[in-house]
């Protein structure tokens, strides 16, 4: 196989940003504005400026990754076309019942209304047919309730047709049965049933899961049939490969077919990244800190791999980064374990009810944006604070935005310095430090709440603002080594064009380890998810990676743990490994141990194709004189330096691999601008990466 | 003024980790009980408090009535085990009503945390366990007339004694429990729990000193009161009144019950005086302390901020009279598992009341949780029980219908139900249909929330025991609104015959085969049904919500 080059591109809520990526390893980054009535303008524009710049024919381009938010918005605007579910009879409320959590403020809300279900109780259609727990079939499906089913919902012309029924995972013939039906009779309908999109116990997520797919599903098939003809235009002839959220990548095909994998595509370009990042530096584990305008998500990576959560909301509510269980939408798809809190370089700073200074998760976005960008906004945001605190050039951002101190300076003391009668750098560094407790939750979130020590870990700082925010963030949780990546602004596109192609596949079978006597069941079981991963791959040649995992709990819980199994074929000492794996973990997370049996609930299998990808060498130190990269000083406030010191200011362009830079120090790049704090180093690595080390441990 | 900018945001920190510490114990807790409510229901309460007893955070998913009753028994624990006694990793548990608790089945633990020695702070946790005895199964002795029928009560005890086991109180409950395996798994998840927070905080403990913690704890809850005191201020002075019915013990048919209750505002101050509350019941609707005062905080805070952080400040501002003897302050040995229906009626009563400040807070009244267990012995022999609830319609608001079945006041919504292929995977059940129940919510110019109706199958000989509420007197309408649908719990004998059970029945059996049927109360509408708009009428219709017959009867309005 020739190697060609790579183009990343990840669409943003503000901006959209390209990766091209030659064979040789070099890279070539854009940025441009965000077309949010048709994202693909914005993407062609992008991918036009990347290949212009890397003076690259689109004829050599071999490979097109995108991330996207499409997904995301049809489910939180409701924007799609109505859509039919077909249930089993007894359960056409199904989705209309939901689990609505109502949490934290809104207990007290007597006005409080549930969000209205994705599909039109009109549109949900009951059929006789019934499967119990064990996969017995209760009420056997016949062709004449097929046909009357196929008869009333072609009547109503739906844009879309999910079908899920009561413990399908176990017997999935009745739903396979009608869904040929639909596809028979109305071939221009898109049709999904639970089964094919993920046959996981849980009647509610499950079909909610499979609702969102024929929600999306029509919507994204047309998306990317318009972005392939845009791409061909140019004179770009490979088939796209769309970013899932699990942190692999997808064909068309499959995005279309089961697109809600895609709703945290951008999300888990930017983990993924990160991950690469440490790879490159060494650094196996790593925490993910992507902060941009309006929010900053956290993610972790252990030993090179994103960490994946099976239960996952869109739109889900809840403080402190965790989106609680029963708000938002549900759904039951491997996602990047990702903690996202409304902290971003947009978030308002505001006095709560008691006088108390607060930050977000209210956000000035790009319009009218913080009130130095001069554009109207006048509500004071962590962006002002941070020019006020000397860490941004007044003299402006990418993208060509001056920035107004004055500005900046009236709206905190407005709303800030004068309400709590203090001068207006105190009110600025309050604000800086305020949204930097709001990031910490984040990343408790994804460390300690999940039973993981951070002070291991790097930290991967990226995003717009994350650069500014990452060595205080690290020092909170002793946290030793900050690593900001060449390119911070783009890095999730980067993360695109590294990325490898995926399927993740379950099966629920519930099983006591204790009762297993013929180790060859579970063996089958992972083979068969095996079979189908590698043949939905089957499009390209290359090397397999295949990942078992099971997860298990005590019998008599509900929530299962996810345990590593090793590859097959599954023996019977596997049976005892798994126990004892099974209880180490437990142990691990809640710190208190059981002797209960285990139980076996689902058998997991991850079939990843290792696509080849440009190899970046390091680049051999340079020669030059540090000092030949220093492009001024400007006052800028450190509090372990009492206030205002003068503080050098670097080109990220300028300086070479080898090159040290000593905190006090601002290091600015086309789109980032790093912090280094008193006492801290950075050391440009082979890369061009910016690593932080920090003193010591623990120092806050 | 550098040193208020610095408080500001060492506040901020340590605000946060208190929160969060307390999050995350309630999630440990779920996910490692052995109870299906707890873990399909995420309700498992995770405090914090001082060493005086003053609350510091709890986690925000949870009931207030568990966060009130840590608050509330933690005074009985300190009384019985002076504070210096205490060492590092000594656990307690307790579950007496009289002293802070619910009922037996809701077993609170706590954790002393301590900085150079000394105990700062306590972790606490709280859930209904699995089975703790009892004259009928999961905590639910729907017709017990006294607390000796509602299962083993624990005063303060130690289950852990620097960090060991103190075997013979975990060996006690297990002996006392038709579920000895998971409720010793739920009493070691509450364990989990209680270790949690006190890593956390002993986290904070090291980074900013006791002294510093306890002066930030010690002004959060000041400000706290403050702004409940701010937000009562808006509301015009005076004493307002409202009453509110409970359908009925179980025990007594003949003995109506009501909670009235006196609220008086008095800048910023509230007092809630329960004079005129009926006698206590011989049957289990008696609330202890903390559960009215639970109902109290509830109510006062949906007149105040929602964003207010709930720590002692919210409990500062209040006054209570609650006469003892009555249902919202029994005497010992009165029966008290049934204490929602008193804390439910008392909150309407303030909520009716305070409705007299505020007229645009009205609404009609909501259904309330409908409890029944199941029991059985499986075919391979092993016994299983399991407790389940489903929740009504919520009462109308002015401007909008009241929500379809979900968790009323503090209840949460209806994710704390189990779904049904988990149920049917771990119980010999099987669901043959849960549907919203048309006609169900009452009508009104806004309309009652639906009920649902849920039918089991029972596929051994089994025994159920229910405990309904508002369901003879179903959620009363308001300013000419109707009432909702009154609920039914009934079982579909194998000859085609309809036995409908009342609505607190215990130990009543139903074979295999047999159908168990529920359905749930509507919530009560508000204002005259003729005023309602046709095409909301019509939209109710199309979405199944109104039969074409109720648009006719109930609205008025004809679409044949």
């Amino acid at each position: 196989m020739t190697r060609g080059c790579a183009i990343g591109v990840d669409v943003g809520g503000t901006f959209t940003d390209a990766v091209l990526a030659d064979a040789s390893g070099d890279v070539t980054i854009g940025k441009v504005l965000t077309t949010p009535d048709d994202p693909r303008a914005g993407i062609v524009h992008a991918i036009e400026r990347v290949l212009a710049d890397s003076g690259l024919d689109a004829s050599a381009v071999t490979r097109v990754v995108h991330g996207t938010t499409l997904a995301t918005n049809v489910v939180l605007q409701r924007r799609a076309e109505a859509i039919a579910l077909v249930t089993t009879k007894g359960f056409a409320d199904l989705l209309r019942l939901g689990r609505e959590a109502r949490v934290e403020g809104d207990r007290y809300d007597l006005l409080f209304t549930p969000a209205p279900p994705p599909v039109d109780p009109r549109l949900t259609f009951e059929i006789a047919e019934r499967v119990d727990a064990h996969g017995e079939v209760l009420v056997p499906l016949t062709d004449e309730a097929i046909t009357e089913v196929v008869h009333r919902v072609a009547a109503a012309a739906p844009a879309g047709i999910a079908i899920c029924f009561l413990h399908s995972y176990a017997h999935p013939d009745h739903e396979l049965a009608v869904a040929a039906a639909f596809r028979d009779a109305l071939p221009e309908t898109y049709v999904t049933c639970s089964w094919e999109v993920w046959p996981e116990t849980r009647e509610y997520e499950r079909a909610m899961t499979t609702a969102v797919c024929a929600l999306v599903g029509p919507v994204m098939a047309r998306y990317l049939a318009g972005l392939e003809a845009h791409l061909r235009e140019l004179g770009i002839g490979c088939p796209i490969e769309i970013m899932e959220s699990s942190g692999g990548v997808m064909s068309t095909g499959a995005a279309a077919r089961r697109p809600v994998a895609t709703v945290e595509s951008g999300g888990a370009a930017g983990v993924t990244a990160a991950g690469i990042v440490g790879r490159t530096v060494g650094a196996g584990d790593v925490i993910s800190f992507d902060m941009g305008g309006t929010t900053a998500k956290t993610g972790i990576v252990r030993e090179g791999d994103p960490t994946i959560t099976h239960d996952f909301q869109v739109g889900g509510k809840g403080s402190f980064g965790g989106a609680r269980a029963g708000t938002g939408v549900p759904l039951k798809i491997p996602v990047v374990d990702i903690a996202e809190v409304g902290a971003g370089g947009g978030s308002i700073a505001w006095l709560d009810g008691g006088g108390a200074l607060r930050v977000g998760p209210r956000s000035a976005g790009a319009a009218p944006g913080p009130a130095c960008y001069g554009l109207g906004g006048t509500e004071p945001t962590v962006t002002d604070a941070n020019l006020l605190l000397g860490y941004l050039d007044p003299a402006g951002l990418a993208g060509g935005v001056s920035l107004a101190p004055e500005l900046a300076h009236a709206a905190i003391e407005r709303a800030v310095a004068d309400p709590l009668d203090v001068d207006v750098p105190d009110a600025a560094r309050a604000i800086h430090e305020i949204v930097n407790a709001a990031m910490t939750a984040a990343i408790r979130v994804v460390t300690v709440q999940r039973g993981i020590d951070p002070r291991g870990f790097a930290l991967v700082a990226f995003g717009g603002a994350g650069p500014m925010h990452a060595a205080r963030l690290a020092a909170t949780f002793g946290i030793r080594s900050v690593i900001v990546p060449w390119g911070a602004g783009v890095a999730a596109a980067f993360g695109l064009v590294s990325s490898d192609r995926t399927v993740d596949l379950v099966q629920t079978r519930i099983v006591d380890l204790e009762d297993l006597n013929d180790p060859s069941v579970v063996e089958a079981q992972f083979a068969e998810l095996e079979r189908r991963g590698r043949a939905e791959l089957a499009a390209g040649e290359g090397r397999y990676v295949v990942t078992r995992s099971a997860d298990l709990r005590f019998r008599g819980q509900a929530h299962q743990l996810t345990v590593p199994v090793t590859g097959g074929p599954f023996g019977g000492e596997d049976i005892s490994v798994l126990a004892k794996r099974f209880h180490e973990v437990y142990r691990h997370t809640y710190g208190i141990d059981t002797d209960a049996p285990v139980q076996l609930v689902n058998a997991r299998v991850r079939v990843v194709r290792v696509v080849d990808k440009p190899d970046r060498r390091p680049a051999a130190a340079g020669t030059s004189d540090v000092g030949a990269a220093q492009v001024g000083e400007r006052p800028a406030s450190f509090a372990e330096a009492g206030g205002f010191v003068a503080t050098p200011v670097f080109d990220w362009s300028r300086l070479d691999p080898g090159h040290t830079v000593g905190g006090p120090a601002i290091v600015e790049g086309r789109d980032a601008t790093i912090v280094v704090p008193p006492a801290h180093v950075a050391v440009v690595d082979g890369w061009r990466n910016l690593v932080l080390e920090l003193p010591r441990p623990g120092v806050g | 003024m550098a040193t208020i900018v610095d408080d500001a945001i060492t506040g901020e920190i340590i605000r946060n980790g208190f929160a969060v510490a307390a999050e995350e114990a309630s999630v440990v807790v779920v996910r490692s009980s052995h109870s299906t409510f707890i873990q399909e229901g995420a309700d498992a309460c995770a405090a914090i408090l001082d060493a005086r007893g003053q609350l510091v955070a709890q986690s925000t998913a949870t009931s207030l009535m568990h966060g009130a009753s840590l608050r509330c028994s933690l005074p009985s624990l300190l009384e019985d085990f002076a504070i210096d006694s205490m060492e590092p990793g000594d656990v307690f548990a307790l579950n007496d009503p009289y002293r802070g608790g619910i009922h037996a089945n809701d077993i609170l633990v706590f954790r002393p945390i301590f900085s150079d020695g000394r105990v700062v702070f306590f972790a606490g946790t709280l859930i209904h366990v699995a089975d703790l005895g009892g004259n009928a199964v999961a905590g639910l002795a729907a017709l017990a007339t006294d607390t000796f029928a509602e299962g083993l009560l624990l005063p303060p005890v130690h289950l852990y004694r620097r960090g060991e086991p103190a075997g013979a109180v975990l060996d006690i409950i297990a002996r006392n429990s038709r579920a000895p395996e998971k409720v010793m798994g739920d009493v070691k998840a509450l364990v989990a729990g209680v270790n949690v927070i006190a890593r956390r905080i002993e986290e904070l403990l090291e980074r900013y000193g006791a002294e510093e913690l306890e002066r930030f704890v010690a002004a959060s809850i000041d400000e706290t009161e403050r702004r409940v005191r701010a937000d009562l201020c808006r509301l015009p002075d005076g004493t307002y009144r409202g009453t509110f019915p409970i359908d009925g013990d179980g025990v007594d048919p003949d003995r109506e019950f009501a909670v009235q209750a006196a609220v008086t505002l008095d800048h910023g101050a509230i007092t809630v005086d329960f004079a005129g509350t009926s006698p206590q019941a011989r049957g289990t609707i008696n609330s202890s302390f903390s559960q009215t005062l639970s109902g109290v905080v509830y109510a006062v805070r949906c007149f105040v901020d929602p964003t207010i952080p709930m720590n002692e400040g919210c409990f500062r501002p209040l006054r209570t009279e609650l006469p003892t003897g009555t249902l919202v302050n029994p005497e010992p040995p009165a029966a008290c598992g049934g204490r929602i229906m008193t804390v439910a009626a008392a909150v309407e009563a303030i909520l009716h009341a305070l409705a007299g400040a505020r007229p645009d807070h009205a609404v009609g009244a909501s259904a309330l949780i409908h409890v029944f267990s199941l029991s059985g012995v499986a075919a391979d022999g092993t016994p299983w029980l399991n407790l389940f609830y489903e929740f009504g319609g919520l009462g109308a608001r002015a401007g909008s219908d009241g929500p379809d079945a979900t968790g009323a006041f503090f209840l949460g919504g209806r994710s704390v139900l189990p779904q049904i292929e988990p149920l049917e995977a771990q119980y010999p059940l099987l669901v043959r249909s849960s549907r919203l129940w048309p006609d169900s919510g009452g009508a009104g110019e806004w309309r009652g929330g639906l009920g649902v109706e849920t039918v089991i199958e029972l596929l051994t000989d089994a025994v159920v025991t229910v405990r309904g509420a508002r369901m003879d007197l179903p959620p009363p309408g308001a300013q000419g609104g109707a009432p909702g649908a009154g609920g039914v719990f009934a079982i579909e004998r194998h000859d085609g015959r309809i036995d409908v059970l009342p609505s607190k029945a215990a130990n009543v059996e139903i074979g295999a085969g047999e159908r168990f049927v529920l359905r749930t109360s509507g919530g009560g509408g508000l204002g005259d049904p003729k005023r309602r708009d046709p095409e909301l009428v019509r939209a109710d219709v199309a979405a199944g919500r109104v039969t074409v017959e109720g648009a006719a009867r109930d609205y008025g309005v004809e679409l044949a």
